[in-house]
């Protein structure tokens, strides 16, 4: 885990603030493409990685003030990887290991609210500073009668400001993800309901039980046990997992064998949820994953779960299936199921869309098609970027009237797309299991 | 001695009488009372016994406000952990324990108060006692921060950093008043945010290195 977070400065106070500070940034992102095809008329032969690595510090500065919400969006949107170009994902990487902390008194106030003790008289030890970040708390780390315990406490006020922020958001993620307006509120209605979701930690706290108990006989996975008693709506006490990130993991230089077995229960684990539990940890980003000793994998943070509704899930999985044994009508209803493509379509919508889903299916359903799929392989990667580039400045995606692809895609997308990036970081090769009816 | 004693608990008493039935009238008619004497009547007291112990319904208001402090004052001081805390933090921790005492008296504050939310910049009559009594306290805090060097000292503005705070406590109070989130949440995000940018402000920056630079390039001209 990262060491100490340095505490932070001054926090943009109210909402006028907030939106000046996304204003200013809206600026200098604008200054930064003057500033590139400034240059580019005198060294045409500049690339743009520059310009998104400028744009990309430029926003990052400004989301990793504001934390909370505006936070989790950078995240989910280091996790579309292929909606973004290469230098903004580094940067929003880094997004999901830091944020500033909240100051002790404050956390003294929120254990005096919901148990009215203070943390000292609750727990053997407790760290006066958080010892790391997430999303929209910190972790505290803790010891009460021998064991290791960490806590959890939600900055106050997120849950209030999850719409607003949304919003203040919009204009930027418009940008950036060059959807148009329509497909982009759909996508944020989607998020801003989970995200309200995230902020309920007896939810979390129930669900964390819930899929780990599931998932318990899977191998070489590890689940921290919740503490009921130290738990409430803001806090949540579970034990202690240590371990490496992933990426930090990977410097140690692993073997190959160690590699596949991390992969592969990472695979395993969402092999089960999706097609026994039908609800998934949809919240794959490396800082939910630690590597413990003896290549054991532990999860944290079931903040975020999706529950996948059966007949989205025949549609989507039958489309993933190697040979499209079925015909074109039944295709056709499947699409139109998955609202990939509607009646406000006119024929050639219809027909180019199809096409392109078709494509970014059967590439996306890759690992699916063999026994055994080596996630180091670039080239897989690389592929689905290009194609989502292709796809995102396609005019007649830019002009298309409404949003693709229903709203559970998002998530359900979201995630594949999340563990194939936690693959291939992993660069393991794993046996990609299916269930019977897929094969 | 015993008599004394005694004496001195009836006496504790009386005041006490006086102070919850002030608080009672206002929370049930929604304003002060009209005339000492008829509140003094309501209390089955003498008129003249009422002034023992307060001149004017102003001096109720004030020791209301002193009480709520003095008491914010011994329940930050009790713990333990705030003699290890910094100034910032020790003045975080008061401010989010005056508030909790704010809270058991809302609907009284907020009926004396509510109206004038908007313009509570000057400061009420009553509240003027409390301010003394927290200009020593946040002085105490500003002496101590000089110390570690988390607050800078600076020629003139530094002396008046004891009225900056006063200035943010009673932001803070205005913003509670008008806080409509679920447990206050925003208020405590407010005194978390707002006390950061003031110790921020009032800390080293780099505007003293700034004002250190101009002032050298003047005087070497």
């Amino acid at each position: 885990m990262p060491d100490k977070l340095k505490e932070q400065g001054a926090i943009p106070v109210t909402k006028v603030q907030r939106a000046a500070k996304f204003f200013s940034t809206g600026a200098k992102v604008g200054g930064n493409y003057m500033k590139h095809y400034a240059k580019k008329m005198v060294n045409p032969s500049m690339d743009k990685e520059e310009l998104h690595l400028n744009n990309a510090t430029d926003i990052y500065k400004s989301l990793s003030e504001l934390k909370g919400s505006a936070l989790k969006v950078a995240q989910m949107m280091s996790m579309d990887k292929n909606l973004l170009p290469r230098a903004y994902q580094d940067k929003f990487t880094m997004a999901q290991y830091s944020a500033p902390p909240l100051s002790y008194p404050l956390v003294v106030k929120t254990f005096q609210k919901y148990f009215g003790k203070t943390p000292e008289q609750m727990f053997d030890t407790f760290t006066r500073s958080a010892v790391n970040a997430a999303s929209i708390g910190q972790v505290h780390k803790a010891t009460k009668d021998g064991k290791e315990l960490a806590v959890k406490i939600q900055y106050p006020g997120v849950a209030d400001s999850v719409s607003s922020d949304l919003k203040l958001v919009r204009p930027f993620a418009l940008r950036l993800l060059n959807m148009n307006e329509r497909e982009l509120d759909h996508y944020m209605a989607e998020v801003e309901e989970k995200l309200l979701e995230e902020t309920d930690y007896i939810l979390e706290v129930q669900r964390s039980r819930e899929i780990s108990e599931e998932c318990g006989h899977i191998p070489n996975l590890k689940f921290p046990k919740y503490y009921d008693e130290f738990s409430s709506e803001r806090i949540i006490t579970m034990d202690w997992i240590e371990g490496k990130h992933i990426k930090e993991w990977m410097d140690t230089n692993p073997t190959q064998k160690a590699k596949n077995k991390i992969g592969q229960a990472l695979w395993d684990f969402y092999h089960h949820q999706v097609h026994n539990l039908k609800q998934v940890h949809a919240d794959p980003h490396p800082g939910n994953f630690i590597v413990q000793e003896g290549d054991q994998l532990g999860i944290i943070d079931f903040g975020c779960v999706k529950v996948i509704p059966e007949d989205f899930y025949q549609g989507y999985f039958a489309l993933i299936k190697k040979e499209l044994l079925i015909n074109e009508d039944e295709l056709n209803q499947i699409f139109y199921d998955l609202e990939f493509i509607s009646d406000k379509d006119t024929d050639v919508e219809k027909a180019y869309f199809k096409g392109v889903f078709k494509e970014m299916i059967s590439l996306l359903g890759k690992p699916f098609h063999v026994e055994k799929f080596d996630f180091a392989d670039n080239q897989f990667f690389e592929q689905i970027f290009q194609l989502g580039d292709r796809i995102s400045n396609d005019k007649m995606f830019r002009k298309s009237r409404q949003a693709r692809g229903s709203r559970h895609g998002l998530y359900v997308n979201r995630t594949y797309f999340g563990i194939y990036n936690l693959l291939n970081q992993l660069e393991a090769e794993v046996d990609t299991t299916k269930p019977e009816w897929l094969k | 001695m015993e008599t004394a004693s005694a004496k001195k608990t009836t006496k504790k008493d009386h005041r006490k009488v006086i102070l919850e039935g002030y608080k009672n009238y206002v929370l049930e008619h929604g304003s002060a009372p009209k005339s000492v004497f008829k509140f003094a009547k309501d209390l089955k007291m003498k008129e003249e016994e009422f002034y023992t112990y307060f001149t004017s319904f102003e001096s109720i208001k004030s020791a209301i406000w002193v009480e709520i402090f003095d008491e914010t004052i011994r329940q930050v001081e009790s713990q333990e952990i705030f003699r290890e805390y910094s100034a910032r933090e020790k003045f975080l921790s008061f401010l989010f324990t005056w508030i909790e005492e704010l809270k058991k008296n809302r609907s009284y504050l907020l009926s004396l108060y509510e109206s004038k939310s908007q313009t509570l910049m000057n400061l009420p009559k009553e509240a003027a006692e409390f301010k003394d009594k927290f200009k020593d306290f946040a002085n105490e805090i500003i002496l101590e921060g000089k110390e570690t060097e988390e607050i800078a000292s600076r020629p003139i503005i530094s002396d008046r950093y004891d009225e900056a705070l006063w200035f943010q406590t009673w932001f803070v109070f205005r913003y509670w008043l008008d806080d409509r989130s679920p447990r206050f949440e925003k208020t405590d995000a407010a005194i978390e945010k707002s006390v950061n940018l003031a110790f921020d402000l009032m800390g080293k920056s780099a505007l003293d290195s700034f004002l250190d630079f101009a002032k050298f390039l003047y005087q070497s001209k």
